[in-house]
């Protein structure tokens, strides 16, 4: 009896479902992230009984590649994640939906976003995306290590030679085997974005002209800057080499074997369940002063979704106040929205460190270059850039490969 | 044996029974290989419909600097690969080729990289090549050696191979005892009462009649060298999605899945079987000249 009734409730879920419209919302991340979205969806639910929202995660990697297998298979995803960077290879190939008509239809939609969060979205036909949250590179600082050394925390009056000449003093053999235990600084080397952008920028350089064709780190403020890590990384030697840090995984800062770090915001949850003490301080500036970068992940729907109505919905409820507001709790990323920026639900997170550093850092702050062909430009650069790193070239040398390959990738994507 | 043939409706029968395997090879093997010659007169970037491109795919590798450096990297593993996996595995085939204590134990030993989980045994190699307290430098450094960067790029290209080959003994070893075990015990009485030393016997008794074994193992592992892709990427991925010493198939890969040039992947793809058509057909005819009448 018991298994009859179950089943006529199972038949009537079904009908009841079928009356709804299912929509995808397809992103990147981990199990925690996929986790917060579901508290989203449910929450959007609530306020919208017809529409139901079903979560995909998957790493990153595998993201984009099941990303592509779908557009091609003709069944992509109502609602997906986008990386600021990577949009215009998608937005080119008119595989995304125009939003402009939703937003002239809603002109408030946009009000009080960051501005300098929805450049990376604006083509001259208008918005086919949205940024989700954006993010700024400040540098992380482990206060254990400060501390044992008797060493001052890092300042917002510090310089590059500043961090390097304290990264010396944190580079330690702690066991006394002969080998370094401890390095002072690690950044991840082959992407511009946690470190090598904001160095070249507050040198004096530039990193790309796209709409140009043009890759601009041969240029001698850029090189000195280059030369600025290729010091610290082998003449110092007071950041790891890539195989010293393959030993303790990715992140240098997060296994605890150096001092400071450079990353965004969502290096917060995963550096809070370490033991260790740390809090976050600006960039350093350099000979043309503070700069720093910022990117954003955003929200796309599919030209071919089949209810682009129920994807716009929950688009708009996620940038929104209330989904701002969920999404800030978990501190992946920073609000898009100033007045959840600047509420106690991003301010006030769990994690206790200076979070206001983040939003501040828009103030010297640079948009990661956005443009056709990013991920094969940026393959490109950071594998030639990687010949300095394992000291296979100078920076001369690596830096003219690494714009003639640059370049090549430019044009092939023109 | 070899006399019984299937008659009249039994013909029948056998086709319907392979058929599903028949099917599967003709859609599955053969469509594939298809459009993938197909695709690579395509410009395709997996988005927008395909355009012809007639062979602007194939005249643009040259100048494609992933490819011809991944291109030249295969080349260089399967110089080395081929002949230590075939010297190695017949030589462990012929010390496991006779009654010694432990003698299965050993078979299981040498074939269990093939059974085993790339991705495992690609992290265990990791471990032992790495920099600092590494297996392999704790190892030297027991006899006053410096530590060695076994996957920097002096050394990359042997440690990669010497990772590929030791998990390939076990396949070839296989492959060699079989051959070994169905050489008559005879010839060798025979070889023996003539006065063959070892090395004669070798020489003009199991090498004579190992000849099919040789170059069917031979193709076979040419076959891998160039196909080479889970150890040599989980040894040498960096942070930038890249590898430090790319090959072919990575190549592809990446063409394809990372770069939208679904094309270009299809024209490489097409340019490694090539390769691979090449070297078989002269094995082929290697095989016709030195191999048993």
């Amino acid at each position: 009896m018991r298994l009859r009734l179950s089943a006529v409730a199972l038949l009537l879920s079904a009908g009841a479902a079928l009356s709804q419209t299912e929509i995808t919302f397809q992103l990147w991340g981990s199990p925690q992230e996929g986790e917060v979205w579901s508290g989203i969806a449910q929450a959007f639910e609530a306020g919208h009984p017809d529409i139901s929202v079903k979560i995909e995660l998957a790493d990153w990697d595998s993201y984009w590649e099941k990303l592509r297998v779908q557009m091609a298979g003709g069944t992509p995803p109502d609602v997906f994640a986008m990386d600021a960077p990577l949009y215009p290879d998608w937005q080119s190939r008119g595989v995304l939906l125009n939003l402009q008509p939703y937003l002239d239809a809603d002109p408030a939609a946009l009000d009080g976003v960051y501005p300098i969060t929805l450049e990376a979205y604006n083509t001259p036909e208008g918005y086919f995306g949205l940024p989700r949250d954006f993010q700024t590179i400040v540098l992380y600082y482990n206060k254990d290590m400060f501390d044992a050394a008797g060493v001052a925390y890092p300042t917002d009056a510090w310089t590059w030679d500043d961090l390097r000449a304290t990264a010396k003093t944190l580079t330690l053999d702690k066991d006394g085997d002969g080998a370094t235990d401890q390095w002072g600084f690690w950044a991840e080397a082959y992407d511009q974005e946690p470190f090598w952008g904001s160095v070249i920028w507050s040198h004096g350089g530039d990193i790309v002209d796209a709409a140009a064709g043009k890759t601009l780190i041969g240029s001698p403020e850029a090189s000195a800057g280059f030369e600025f890590i290729r010091a610290m990384l082998l003449d110092d030697k007071s950041m790891p080499t890539q195989s010293q840090l393959a030993q303790y995984g990715y992140d240098g800062f997060l296994a605890g074997i150096s001092a400071m770090g450079v990353s965004g915001h969502w290096s917060v949850p995963d550096y809070a369940t370490q033991s260790f003490a740390w809090d976050v301080a600006p960039m350093p500036s350099g000979p043309a002063g503070r700069v720093t970068g910022v990117n954003s992940a955003g929200f796309v729907i599919a030209r071919d979704s089949k209810n682009p109505d129920a994807a716009w919905e929950f688009v708009k409820y996620a940038t929104g106040d209330a989904g701002q507001t969920e999404l800030a709790k978990i501190g992946f990323a920073v609000p898009i929205r100033e007045s959840v920026a600047k509420s106690e639900a991003y301010l006030g997170q769990a994690v206790k460190i200076n979070h206001q550093m983040f939003i501040d850092a828009l103030a010297y702050a640079r948009v990661k270059p956005v443009f056709k062909g990013y991920e094969e430009w940026s393959g490109a650069v950071g594998d030639a850039l990687s010949l300095i790193w394992s000291e296979e070239s100078g920076v001369e040398d690596a830096l003219a490969e690494a714009v003639a390959n640059g370049d090549a990738a430019l044009a092939s994507n023109r | 044996m070899s006399g019984l043939k299937p008659l009249g409706r039994e013909k029948w029968w056998v086709l319907a029974l392979l058929a599903p395997t028949l099917i599967g090879l003709l859609l599955g093997t053969f469509g594939s290989i298809l459009a993938t010659l197909g695709l690579s007169l395509y410009d395709w970037d997996l988005l927008t419909p395909p355009e012809y491109a007639g062979l602007s795919n194939y005249a643009g590798l040259p100048g494609d600097r992933m490819f011809v450096k991944s291109l030249w990297n295969t080349v260089a593993f399967a110089a080395l690969y081929v002949p230590l996996t075939m010297v190695l595995s017949l030589t462990v085939a012929m010390a496991l080729n006779r009654r010694v204590r432990g003698e299965s134990l050993f078979r299981v030993l040498y074939f269990l990289p093939v059974v085993s989980s790339p991705t495992a045994v690609g992290l265990l190699w990791t471990w032992i090549y790495a920099e600092d307290h590494g297996a392999l430098n704790e190892l030297i450094g027991l006899f006053g050696a410096d530590p060695v960067r076994w996957l920097g790029s002096e050394m990359v290209l042997y440690s990669v191979v010497i990772a590929n080959v030791w998990g390939a003994i076990g396949e070839g070893m296989i492959v060699f005892l079989a051959g070994l075990q169905a050489i008559p015990k005879e010839h060798y009485e025979v070889a023996r009462i003539d006065g063959a030393t070892v090395w004669q016997r070798l020489r003009y008794v199991t090498l004579p009649a190992l000849m099919p074994s040789l170059f069917f193992q031979a193709v076979l592992a040419t076959i891998h060298a160039f196909q080479a892709f889970d150890y040599i990427y989980i040894l040498t991925r960096t942070g930038n999605g890249n590898s430090s010493l790319p090959t072919l198939v990575f190549s592809i890969y990446r063409s394809g899945f990372r770069f939208f040039r679904m094309g270009d992947a299809a024209a490489q793809a097409v340019v490694l079987t090539l390769i691979i058509l090449v070297f078989t057909w002269v094995y082929f005819r290697l095989q016709r000249r030195w191999g048993p009448a």
